[in-house]
């Protein structure tokens, strides 16, 4: 199909100002925040779910593709349009359409900023648990689309597990509805499915998210330790005493130099690792259980081991936390953010691992993770501007998930596989497990519509 | 400005963005506006593009790099701190030299130079807000020599809805027994539109006056109600005179007991934090610890306050160049201020005065917006 009719056609539904199409728009959405670009054809901003239905029925039929892009902060090139098509910016569709505290549910549309929900909740006493590094800025339709995690998902579990239902938008335009405010839908589960499917499978309009009462009580404590592994063994002998905190994060000493540097969280510039805990549910048994948790910390050589005293500090302590990635590029001005999972037990030799890759390739690498789910996030710092140093970064990247998977774990943790780790889905699945997920991508897209050259690798084994 | 001199100040800075996108949640151009365009994000790749080479000076980065405020609430919320306004005012002056600019910006370039000031005015007039206050002494506050310059600004002087400014901090002066002066038609405009016009260059002569002028007087202080002129001669002006923003020599007074308050207040304001006075210039307190000291009046905090205020819409003659994007920022500043259950916000800028008293009076939305000069001047009674 010729350009300006596209262009004329995608007008007539969203308006001619909800429509860009300039060289500098295509440049200014061929990017996130990965290190991946592409070039879309034009980019349209829907207001509504018949408006995107529509917009997909046109795409379907001219067999153009299309992409969902919230904020574009995700980490593995998930919104990079690697073939083109129109991206559909939901920054229009931000509203919450409905706080229901007494069945403890939210209504909200897809391009709705995560943390401008919480804030909402917040007067009610109430709270969204998933809580991705990038909340106040990332947003429900991204959530969705990569099955977000964040530091209190040990307790809590990850994105799915908070999304009841969803309003669906089909490749096709078809608009479906699937789970809803109760629990135990019959039928497939097909918000199961679609969470976390990177945007290759359906485009979520609206969300019915899982709200809960805040916490009675929260205490955050920081445990300061002269090794790493100390850090890392500490993880698993609290979780291995029964005790499943809500937050479990290491960070490194590279980590711990770049963000005090920047936000000044207050910890130790020569300690080799921090810990940082937090536990939260009722007020009576806190201070036993956080006694308990101290003394293991003093067990496994922590060198120090203090609480946030007021509401300050605990907000001080994770800002570290939250402004790691970013703070890194104090320290080199690029970073990759690996993400990777193995099982907790095997977090201090992995580390050990990746310190290897970082000496192989001459590459600085921080670590920051989240310790609980045995999900890592080495950091490999560099400078895009040069072309030998950032092949190398692409190496060592796979090289630190072909170490996960070797150790029994997996390719992502919670960023997905998106652009960056196709040919990666081999360290993990077998060709006949991948052709299974296939199948699921031919039953929902079978013109391959939504996201194409997303996370399956191009060439079968 | 070319694209090698962009390339040898900023490819480092604009280097360090890794479009984490962070930025988006804070800036109020994006926030209005929903398009990456608007994003410090895109206009970091947009500037980083230019100097590759892979992007033309497009309209669209016309467009873009003129829709900043200014404020530099990125910067504040950025981890690696990405001096991005730095790098869109280097943008600016790119397309200043391939004649690539606003043409609203050439009013004002052409006002500067024939009148020194913003409003194509006769630079005499620089003095009419005085015609409607009382007891006006015989020198009409312009003395040879004083120890206090009060350096007025164009828009205090010129434009009516702010001139109650002047009106008042002069009388606070005066009360205070302060030996100050004005520059009445000597004072030309500090600099600050032609810096934001992506037009430095041209502000040389400004400088050079006003420095001869300090000289002139003999001035060991120089007080600005502006806190863009105030910043701007921080960052631009060299001389020996102490610079002082009106809300922290009236601390100065209050501490010095030459300004007491004898009226109570008794009511709840807001206080908005001028970006070029608060994050730019790191002045959070001074403002405050004068409303605490106002008897009965009860200070409640914005959402976004001190290093986290969000800007006006007028910074960076976003008002100017676009109205309509200007007055959407207002609109959401307006929101968050009633959020706060207050009837009135208080500031210490006259042009976040004109943004929102301007929208709010459009609107018929009810809400009091003053200088904290005029708070100060009721509380002396």
């Amino acid at each position: 199909m010729q350009r300006e009719q596209m262009l004329e056609e995608l007008s007539k539904i969203v308006g001619k100002e909800n429509v860009l199409s300039s060289e500098t728009d295509l440049l200014l959405y061929g990017y996130d925040a990965s290190l991946f670009k592409g070039k879309p054809d034009c980019i349209a901003f829907p207001g509504s779910t018949q408006e995107v239905s529509e917009i997909v029925r046109f795409c379907h039929r001219e067999k153009i593709p299309v992409i969902a892009r919230g904020s574009g902060t995700n980490l593995s090139g998930g919104t990079i349009p690697t073939r083109g098509g129109v991206i559909l910016h939901f920054s229009r569709m931000n509203k919450i359409l409905e706080i229901d505290i007494e069945n403890q549910r939210a209504v909200v549309e897809t391009g709705l900023f995560t943390l401008a929900l919480k804030n909402q909740l917040a007067r009610h006493g109430y709270v969204y648990q998933p809580d991705p590094a990038s909340e106040k800025v990332s947003t429900f339709g991204g959530n969705f689309a990569e099955n977000s995690g964040g530091p209190h998902c040990l307790k809590y579990g990850v994105t799915t597990n908070h999304i009841l239902g969803a309003e669906i938008v089909l490749p096709d335009g078809e608009v479906i509805q699937v789970g809803g405010k109760a629990l135990d839908n019959p039928g497939y589960d097909l918000t199961g499915i679609l969470v976390g499917s990177e945007g290759t499978l359906g485009i979520a309009t609206q969300l019915t998210l899982r709200i809960m009462p805040k916490s009675e009580a929260v205490k955050t404590m920081l445990a300061i330790y002269n090794s790493l592994e100390d850090a890392g063994r500490t993880v698993s002998a609290i979780i291995a005493d029964g005790i499943v905190p809500a937050t479990l994060e290491i960070l490194d000493k590279l980590t711990i130099k770049a963000v005090e540097e920047s936000v000044h969280a207050g910890f130790p510039l020569d300690a080799e690792a921090v810990l940082l805990i937090e536990i939260d549910g009722l007020k009576d048994g806190m201070e036993r259980l956080a006694e308990r948790i101290m003394e293991i910390c003093r067990k496994n050589h922590a060198r120090d081991v203090k609480s946030a005293k007021t509401e300050a500090e605990r907000t001080q302590l994770w800002a570290g936390r939250k402004g790691a990635f970013g703070a890194i590029s104090r320290l080199r001005p690029n970073y990759l953010v690996c993400d990777g999972t193995v099982p907790r037990t095997k977090l201090p030799e992995v580390l050990v691992r990746v310190m290897e890759v970082s000496k192989k390739y001459n590459l600085t690498i921080a670590n920051v993770f989240h310790a609980g789910d045995g999900n890592l996030h080495p950091l490999i710092l560099f400078d895009e501007r040069d072309e030998e140093e950032l092949r190398k970064v692409h190496l060592a990247g796979s090289e630190i998930m072909k170490l996960c998977a070797d150790a029994g774990g997996t390719i992502s943790g919670e960023h997905g596989i998106g652009t960056e780790k196709m040919k990666e889905m081999f360290f993990v699945f077998s060709p006949q497990d991948i052709a299974a997920m296939r199948k699921v991508k031919k039953a929902f897209d079978p013109e391959d519509i939504y996201n194409p050259g997303k996370i399956f690798p191009e060439v079968q084994a | 400005m070319n694209r090698e001199q962009l390339k040898t100040l900023f490819y480092d800075e604009v280097a360090k963005c890794n479009h984490c996108g962070f930025c988006l949640a804070h800036c109020p151009v994006y926030t209005v506006a929903g398009r990456e365009w608007a994003t410090p994000r895109g206009k970091n790749v947009l500037v980083k593009a230019i100097i590759e080479g892979k992007i033309d000076w497009t309209p669209e980065i016309e467009a873009t790099l003129f829709r900043c405020t200014g404020c530099r609430l990125c910067t504040q919320t950025c981890f690696p701190a990405v001096e991005t306004n730095q790098g869109v005012l280097a943008g600016r002056e790119c397309l200043v030299d391939k004649k690539q600019y606003p043409k609203v910006i050439d009013r004002v370039v052409e006002a500067l130079e024939t009148h020194f000031n913003i409003s194509n005015e006769p630079n005499i007039n620089r003095t009419l807000w005085m015609e409607k206050l009382e007891d006006i002494p015989d020198h009409r506050f312009q003395k040879e020599k004083a120890s206090v310059i009060y350096f007025v600004g164009c828009v205090a002087a010129f434009y009516p809805m702010a001139h109650k400014i002047p009106q008042t901090f002069v009388q606070i002066l005066n009360k205070a027994g302060v030996d100050f002066t004005i520059l009445g038609g000597e004072e030309w405009c500090c600099g600050f539109p032609l810096i934001q016009a992506g037009m430095k260059d041209k502000m040389q002569k400004l400088i050079e006056h006003h420095q001869e002028k300090v000289k002139e007087v003999g001035a060991e202080t120089v007080v600005f109600a502006c806190p863009s002129c105030y910043h701007t001669w921080k960052e631009k002006y060299q001389t020996n005179a102490e610079l002082l923003h009106s809300t922290q020599f009236i601390e100065r007074l209050i501490g010095e007991g030459k300004i007491t308050f004898q009226n109570v207040a008794d009511r709840a304001i807001t206080y908005h934090d001028p970006c070029d006075l608060g994050r730019n210039s790191k002045v959070f307190d001074a403002p405050r610890n004068i409303l605490k000291k106002v008897p009965g009046l009860n200070l409640v905090e914005l959402e976004g306050n001190r290093q986290l205020s969000i800007c006006c819409g007028g910074g960076g003659d976003l008002e100017m160049i676009d109205p309509a994007l200007s007055a959407a920022i207002a609109q959401r500043k307006i929101e968050e201020i009633q959020r706060t259950g207050t009837e009135e916000v208080v500031t210490s800028c006259q042009q976040c005065i004109r943004t929102i008293s301007g929208y709010a009076r459009k609107h018929k939305i009810k809400l009091k917006v003053r200088d904290i000069t005029e708070v100060v001047l009721d509380a002396m009674g």
